[in-house]
């Protein structure tokens, strides 16, 4: 048995990018778009159930972007200029860091909607990586990129320990620019003990989750963190280049296309697995989407969580 | 080249009249909409201001509202003129936007829904589902028109086949080689050349083809995502030379908002481009510093025209005649040939109100002026 989990921002409605968009314009209440948000995280949520995932998220339906609700949460962050997200036609608020950051609100509720997620059911957060999280930022305020990811992870760590009071069990850092050139070894090393400030006390599962990069030129440092399962974006990286290492984590197996409408086929879905399986010899692997599916619409989106739940079942 | 030292050239498009917008929305045209067309109808001697105001007073008529597309093209050529550019077209006025309308009118494609831009916004994204396919010459009458109308030089702009398949989901081609499918890296990368080409020989070069033959001088290749995917600006070397082979007229790529260190050395490969029209104000500074990045057509003995940035179209800050002056001048310097040189904004103009945009343009051709009174 494979677990199936997700990964990142799930779309919204057409509802609610109607909603939004007209919100934007005055034309809608705050209330009434919230009622939409809502009921877009029940669909979610009943749909990862009737898929059998073994995690829950709320799918960050509120979330403008990766950093955005941490401008908020976190001291010291402002929102800055659009840039472009990766290699996509999407583009993200770059943050600014203009003091020292710390935690500063505990108003997690309306980024982290365990109240919505379910009794009983394996709630998973999803947080930028520290790494990550430093390398996009504009650093006006530390002398230096590894003090910046230093505090990040002192940060994160403080989130996580409040998220873990309110019932989440997997926490998954996303690290997209681990995978990019331009990384130094006095960064990656400053990470992995930022990863012991913010993964050490998770009692849970602690995932990072690389995407939109080739994880083969990181993977020997990360095997390395004190992190129980590595994400792999199998659309970024090939099974062949990763055949050199000793995989002593859980592999999250990232064959789901969130960037292609195309829906894959359960059947080559198992046998990729089955090949990642035999080739890398994880301690054991999580079936995922590689990325976020926000660059897809929520019709085609809905379909592919679908057919993680089926090929859930055929691996089994 | 042009006789003339720095033309200055359209390079995309405007805000949609928002007459036309509220006439096609079944919205009241209102006062403001009037005033619009009476204001810019008197600083640009639109001449059919009456014709556009007689059908705005009524309501909204099927048969009147193909003319009132055709009004609103007019009215922006006359825009364009007044504000002194040598090259202009029509601000793709009737377009729906440079993605959806090329691929809204060619084969293959199906729209699912939105997806995220940016924090609220989207857009409708296509998936390419069978093999892409010509449907009809989707800019002829709207060239047609301009060609008719247009009282200076006429450049046609047309989206580029890399941004038409970076901009779509890429279905067909992918599950055309589901053989690979045990390396979902490569499978994707050599999909998506395919994809690339075919959109190059099935939709641009017919397309093309048609505006040569209705008599287009220039036709402008739009590539906004070239450099998206660093790996792939050989698949539209090999597209653009593809579907530009034999066409005989006047070709340029405009590529902005792009590390254009990515595009060398393989845009050296173009074959049928004269003109490469590039975005630089919005990232310049007092020493010019963005116009450095002409150095690398030096660097690798890149001749070709350069249509040259100037004035930033995401502000409001209306660039100085005197600044555009000292760009031109500073980019010749780079270049050592000014008359490679043409002259336009950054980008499309549309996000900007009709009144910046017009502020903006006539500071440029003003700016250009100066420049080559300053240089002959």
């Amino acid at each position: 048995m494979v677990e199936v989990h997700l990964t990142g921002v799930f779309p919204r409605s057409e509802k609610l990018i109607a909603a939004t968009r007209a919100a934007v314009r005055g034309n809608l209440p705050k209330a009434e778009v919230d009622s939409v948000l809502k009921h877009d995280i029940d669909v979610l949520v009943q749909l990862q159930r009737d898929s059998r995932l073994d995690s829950f998220v709320d799918g960050q339906i509120n979330w403008q972007d990766l950093f955005r609700p941490f401008s908020q949460l976190l001291s010291g962050i402002d929102p800055g200029s659009l840039t472009r997200w990766f290699d996509n036609n999407s583009f993200y608020r770059k943050p600014i860091i203009v003091e020292k950051v710390t935690l500063e609100s505990n108003d997690f509720q309306q980024y982290f909607r365990s109240d919505l997620l379910g009794k009983g059911s394996h709630k998973k957060a999803i947080l930028p990586g520290p790494f990550t999280f430093a390398h996009l930022s504009e650093n006006r305020a530390y002398s230096s990129l590894p003090d910046l990811i230093s505090d990040l992870g002192r940060a994160l760590g403080a989130i996580v320990a409040a998220l873990q009071e309110r019932g989440y069990e997997y926490f998954q850092f996303n690290e997209p620019s681990i995978c990019a050139p331009g990384r130094t070894k006095a960064e990656l090393e400053i990470t992995k003990h930022a990863y012991e400030a913010c993964a050490h006390g998770i009692s849970g599962k602690s995932i990072i989750q690389t995407y939109f990069g080739d994880a083969s030129q990181v993977i020997e440092t990360l095997l390395d963190y004190p992190v129980d399962a590595i994400g792999i974006d199998f659309y970024a990286t090939s099974i062949d280049s990763l055949k050199e290492y000793d995989f002593n984590k859980v592999l999250g197996c990232g064959c789901v296309d969130g960037r292609n409408s195309l829906l894959e086929s359960p059947k080559e879905l198992t046998t990729f697995v089955s090949r990642v399986r035999e080739s890398l010899e994880p301690v054991d692997i999580h079936l995922t989407p590689n990325c976020d599916l926000d660059f897809l619409p929520e019709a085609v989106a809905e379909k592919k969580v679908r057919l993680l739940g089926e090929t859930k079942m055929l691996v089994a | 080249m042009s006789g003339k030292l720095f033309p200055v050239e359209e390079i995309g498009s405007l805000p949609k009249a928002p007459w036309l917008l509220n006439y096609l929305r079944n919205a009241d045209v209102g006062p403001s909409g009037f005033e619009h067309l009476s204001k810019w109808s008197k600083i640009s001697g639109f001449e059919n201001e009456s014709e556009t105001r007689a059908i705005l007073a009524k309501p909204k008529e099927a048969a009147k509202q193909a003319r009132l597309r055709e009004l609103a093209s007019i009215f922006t050529i006359r825009y364009l003129e007044s504000a002194g550019l040598d090259y202009v077209y029509d601000g793709e006025e009737n377009r729906i936007e440079m993605y959806e309308h090329p691929v809204r009118n060619s084969g293959g494609f199906e729209f699912y829904g939105h997806v995220r831009s940016f924090d609220s916004r989207y857009y409708r994204k296509a998936a390419c589902v069978s093999k892409v396919a010509f449907r009809q010459a989707y800019h002829l009458d709207e060239f047609l028109l301009v060609k008719q109308h247009a009282k200076r030089q006429v450049k046609v702009p047309i989206t580029g086949p890399y941004t038409i398949a970076e901009w779509s989901f890429n279905e067909y081609y992918q599950k055309r080689r589901a053989a690979d499918y045990n390396d979902l890296r490569k499978l994707k990368f050599e999909a998506k050349r395919d994809f690339v080409m075919d959109v190059a020989k099935q939709i641009i070069q017919p397309n093309l083809k048609a505006l040569v033959d209705a008599g287009a001088e220039w036709i402008q290749v739009d590539e906004p995502a070239l450099t998206t995917k660093p790996d792939e600006v050989p698949f539209f070397v090999d597209a653009y030379n593809e579907c530009t082979a034999g066409i005989p007229c006047k070709l340029s790529v405009h590529i902005c908002f792009s590390d254009y260190q990515l595009l060398y050395p393989h845009i050296l490969g173009l074959k049928n481009c004269s003109q490469l029209a590039l975005e630089f104000a919005n990232r310049d500074d007092s020493k010019r510093s963005a116009y450095d990045q002409l150095n690398l057509l030096n660097e690798f003995g890149d001749k070709r025209e350069v249509g040259l940035g100037v004035a930033d179209v995401h502000v409001d800050d209306i660039e100085s005649p005197e600044l555009i002056k000292n760009r031109i001048e500073y980019a010749s310097k780079i270049l050592g040939d000014p008359a490679r040189i043409y002259v336009n904004p950054d980008c499309g103009l549309r996000t900007r109100s009709w009144d910046v945009a017009y502020a903006k343009l006539t500071n440029i051709v003003k700016g250009a002026e100066l420049a080559r009174h300053s240089i002959s």
